[in-house]
């Protein structure tokens, strides 16, 4: 016998098969009534927890846009210098995408959907990256340690590798990096934009 | 409490900085001094809680008000 879900649980469950399919075909792509299906119910058990389709898509959006690393162990343990807590950071990231890839699909759908979940996803999954990039970078400048380049410009350029490396790699499965493990990878690309800036350790 | 020996001002900024940066003020203080921290990010709160828990300081407050996070941490090794 099928157990009943509690309330909290129905709209998790809800939200879980929700957001897979939301992720492969954005909002238009996906019906209730196939959400319905995926979940064993009839769609008024989803509009008991959701009034629309658009407010289901809106929470599906809203926790993965909300949810957020914790950078507090790659910021402390370890070599202090610019590009080993960076390459920490980014290994927490990118271990966070390989469990939900999902999440990477959410946030493109979300940037080209609204701009205040587009606001959302940068403000918890990039601003801790470009704000460590733009000022951090600005020391080792000046001492003559990387580039004359623009903190933003370096902060978007990594952004971009890693957001594209990381589609291959998770969404695409790409053959290019399916013998190469998440961490290599990884390690890989934070090396090429170190040289990328010229950014070189004391 | 309003008693500090030095004050870190992260302001706009999200983690990891403002943890790398408190790393470093409190590095040259001494055993028993405080370090006051102001932030804005939410994430703040769970963050300095993490950093005293890992690095052993202690976490003397930790206040909210107006949008902005206040911490005082007293060096403790």
């Amino acid at each position: 016998m099928t157990r009943r879900l509690k309330a909290p649980e129905r709209r998790a469950s809800i939200l879980a098969v929700a957001k897979t399919l939301f992720a492969d075909r954005g909002m238009h792509g996906v019906s209730v009534d196939e959400i319905a299906r995926r979940l064993g119910v009839s769609p008024a058990v989803l509009y008991r927890h959701f009034n629309s389709k658009e407010a289901l898509y809106e929470a599906a959006l809203s926790e993965i846009a909300g949810q957020r690393e914790s950078y507090v162990e790659a910021a402390l343990n370890g070599p202090e210098d610019f590009g080993s807590v960076l390459l920490r950071m980014t290994r927490v990231y990118a271990a966070s995408v390989a469990r939900d890839p999902d999440y990477l699909r959410m946030e493109m759908h979300g940037m080209l959907a609204d701009a205040t979940a587009a606001q959302r996803f940068f403000e918890s999954r990039w601003k801790g990256f470009t704000d460590f990039i733009e000022i951090s970078l600005a020391e080792p400048a000046l001492q003559g340690r990387a580039g004359q380049v623009d903190g933003r410009t370096a902060s978007l350029l990594f952004q971009g590798m890693v957001r594209e490396a990381l589609y291959a790699k998770c969404i695409l499965d790409s053959p290019r990096y399916q013998d190469m493990a998440l961490d290599d990878l990884i390690e890989q690309l934070v090396r090429l934009f170190l040289n990328a800036i010229g950014y070189r350790t004391e | 409490m309003d008693n500090f020996d030095q004050e870190l001002d992260a302001r706009g900024l999200n983690c990891p900085l403002p943890i790398v940066r408190a790393k470093k003020a409190i590095a040259p203080m001494q055993t028993g001094q405080v370090l006051k921290i102001v932030a804005t990010d939410p994430g703040s709160v769970k963050d300095f809680d993490a950093f005293c828990k890992q690095t052993g300081n202690e976490l003397v407050s930790s206040s909210e008000g107006n949008g902005e996070y206040e911490f005082l941490i007293r060096k403790t090794s």
